[in-house]
């Protein structure tokens, strides 16, 4: 078996630093769902069609093509300013707080073009969850970030929600640590325990789409371990779409993988083709750390 | 090799004087130092000087009875703290909801728009107009209709003042709450209002405590506005009828019409009124300051 890490420049991440020590080798192995058969024969829960993006009239988006696969986890990776997250924040439309921007193109979930102006963006929004770089829990309790979004989609007895609540920290991995907390305020959590809230927060809601942007770089490398083991566990019931700019997480857990750059996805495959054989030398030079 | 060696070439640097540098540095600071104190004094001169003078005023009386007749020993200003606080109150409750939700409008929607840009340039307008001028203003409202002096016209004149502080204040609070709280908020499905409410409202709820009660507090020392308005009265507010009916009791104008009185005892009275409103201004402020410390958790 061939280990992809082998490819990775560990000093990719952060070219300035290329003459740090290696970190200690890490152990990988290929998810396995990733033959171009399979990716055939699987399910999009969401295939992104001519997708351009505008920050006025400056165009950050260009022409993306994207099938997001069911139960599967799709990383997007790429240099700082590529994109990426403009790209993700079309999933939910989330970018419509902003009255400049504009995307264009066709976004299709379950086979409806959620860019359509029919949508209602709080039932798309409940579908499709999402989990920002910053862990932002909202300024109540424990309990009632969870519960947030479940009594505001759903109606719910109260041995319901709590029912309901402890169920979704379980499979958010905080449980444990904050079944003696309930009441204290989601704030006073530690950054990875606030981030694994937001999850827990998202999962409530029962969305079909969890969307990651760059979860864990603001969390310690303990917490980063702990999001990364989640990740995998929660593709069993939930799709997800990943942003990293940190190559060997978009390697551990994905198994799709896009290439970003300017605007465009320059290389989209399943990640061990990505990391061990891509077709674009930028690609080759992006992953390797030969950048720029 | 050696990273020290001087660049080939180039003269050598000249030092400047550390001397020099000790002595401006000496001098700024302590000139600093200087204003600062000068300051300290002034503001504590003031106190001390209402404290030792209007301290005798206080006693029972002083918060149970009315001013005295004419030149009578004794009397209080029972009535002035009522009408103060009844006009106050009065302002708040028009001033803070309409500043609260214009500060809202300019966070959360208007932004960097037409219409919000305009309102921000009424708003900064309106906070330099002298608050004599807002008395004017409700006099000619309010007063000249109808041909008499109310508490109610004195409350929309300091709501009027209110008004703009509430708005920025708010507003500035409110825009440091993060986006990303907003957009997580909105990205769990959450309509617009329901996020600014029960999120970022919710967030920012410390600072905008502390700054409405510090607009509140900001009136309530007002005079300029009240000499057109509520005027002042020696009796009891008598109620609703006389809050919107009549000239209304208040500390700051009695305050100035006892000062001028040539009888030692009604000064004194002054001085007392003088020192409640301190007192309280100070207290309000420090006690606010205190309990909202928090809430600057980003
Ligand atoms: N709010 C914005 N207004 C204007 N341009 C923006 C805005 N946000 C991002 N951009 C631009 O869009 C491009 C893509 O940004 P982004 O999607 O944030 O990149 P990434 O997430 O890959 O680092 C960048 O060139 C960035 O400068
Ligand atoms: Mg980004």
């Amino acid at each position: 078996m061939v280990d992809i890490m082998d490819r990775i420049d560990p000093g990719a991440d952060n070219a300035v630093e290329s003459e740090r020590p290696l970190p200690p080798r890490l152990e990988v192995t290929p998810t396995g769902h990733d033959s171009a058969t399979e990716f055939d024969a699987l399910p999009s829960k969401l295939s992104v069609r001519d997708l351009d993006f505008f920050y006025g009239k400056q165009q950050a988006l260009f022409d993306n093509h994207l099938e997001v696969k069911e139960h599967r986890v799709t990383a997007i990776i790429g240099p700082s300013g590529c994109g990426k997250s403009t790209h993700l924040r079309c999933y939910n439309r989330i970018y419509e707080l902003y009255r400049d921007q504009k995307a264009t193109g066709e976004v299709m979930l379950d086979g409806r073009n959620i860019l359509a102006s029919g949508t209602d963006l709080l039932s798309l929004r409940r579908r499709v969850g999402m989990i920002f770089q910053k862990p932002s829990p909202f300024p109540m309790t424990v309990f009632d970030n969870i519960a947030y979004g479940l009594r505001m989609h759903f109606k719910l007895s109260r041995s319901e929600l709590s029912e309901r609540v402890e169920d979704a920290l379980k499979r958010g991995a905080l449980w444990e640590e904050v079944k003696d907390k309930l009441k204290e305020p989601g704030l006073a959590l530690s950054g990875g325990q606030q981030q694994r809230l937001c999850i827990a927060r998202a999962i409530a809601a029962e969305p079909e789409l969890i969307l990651m942007d760059e979860p864990c770089s603001a969390i310690d490398p303990v917490g980063t371990a702990k999001i990364e083991e989640l990740v995998s566990e929660l593709k069993s019931s939930y799709t997800i779409a990943l942003v990293t700019h940190n190559m060997q997480q978009a390697a551990r857990v994905s198994d799709y993988t896009a290439f970003f750059f300017e605007g465009r996805i320059i290389e989209f495959g399943a990640t061990s083709q990505i990391f061990e054989n891509p077709a674009q030398k930028q690609t080759e030079d992006y992953i390797t750390g030969r950048f720029g | 090799m050696s990273a020290t060696a001087p660049a080939a070439g180039r003269p050598p640097l000249q030092a400047r004087s550390v001397f020099r540098r000790r002595l401006v540095n000496t001098a700024i600071t302590s000139s600093a130092w200087l204003a600062a104190a000068i300051g300290i004094f002034v503001m504590g001169w003031i106190v001390y000087t209402v404290f030792t003078r209007g301290i005798g005023a206080w006693n029972l009386a002083f918060f149970t009875q009315l001013p005295p007749v004419g030149n009578d020993p004794g009397g209080g200003l029972a009535n002035c703290i009522i009408g103060t606080l009844v006009i106050t109150f009065g302002a708040a409750i028009v001033g803070l909801p309409l500043g609260f939700f214009g500060a809202i409008y300019l966070s959360e929607f208007g932004r960097a728009g037409r219409v919000a840009t305009g309102i921000r340039a009424v708003t900064n307008i309106v906070l330099g107009v002298p608050s004599i001028i807002a008395g004017m203003f409700a006099y000619a409202l309010l007063v000249l209709p109808r041909h008499h002096f109310s508490g109610f016209s004195a409350s929309v004149a300091l709501a009027f003042i209110m008004l703009p502080v509430m708005t920025r204040t708010a507003e500035d609070i409110l825009n440091l709450v993060p986006n990303e709280l907003r957009e997580s908020a909105l990205a769990m499905g959450a309509p617009r209002w329901k996020a600014t409410l029960g999120v970022v409202v919710k967030a920012a709820r410390g600072g905008l405590i502390t700054g409405a009660i510090l607009a509140v507090v900001r009136v309530a020392g007002e005079t300029a506005p009240l000499l057109f308005t509520a005027l002042s009265s020696q009796y009891w507010m008598g109620g609703l009828k006389g809050y919107f009916g009549g000239p209304t009791p208040n500390l700051t104008k009695t305050i100035f019409d006892l000062s001028q009185q040539p009888y030692s005892h009604l000064v004194q009275l002054a001085w007392g009124g003088a020192l409640l409103i301190i007192v309280a201004v100070l207290g309000v402020n420090v006690v606010t300051r205190l309990l909202f410390q928090r809430g600057k958790e980003w």
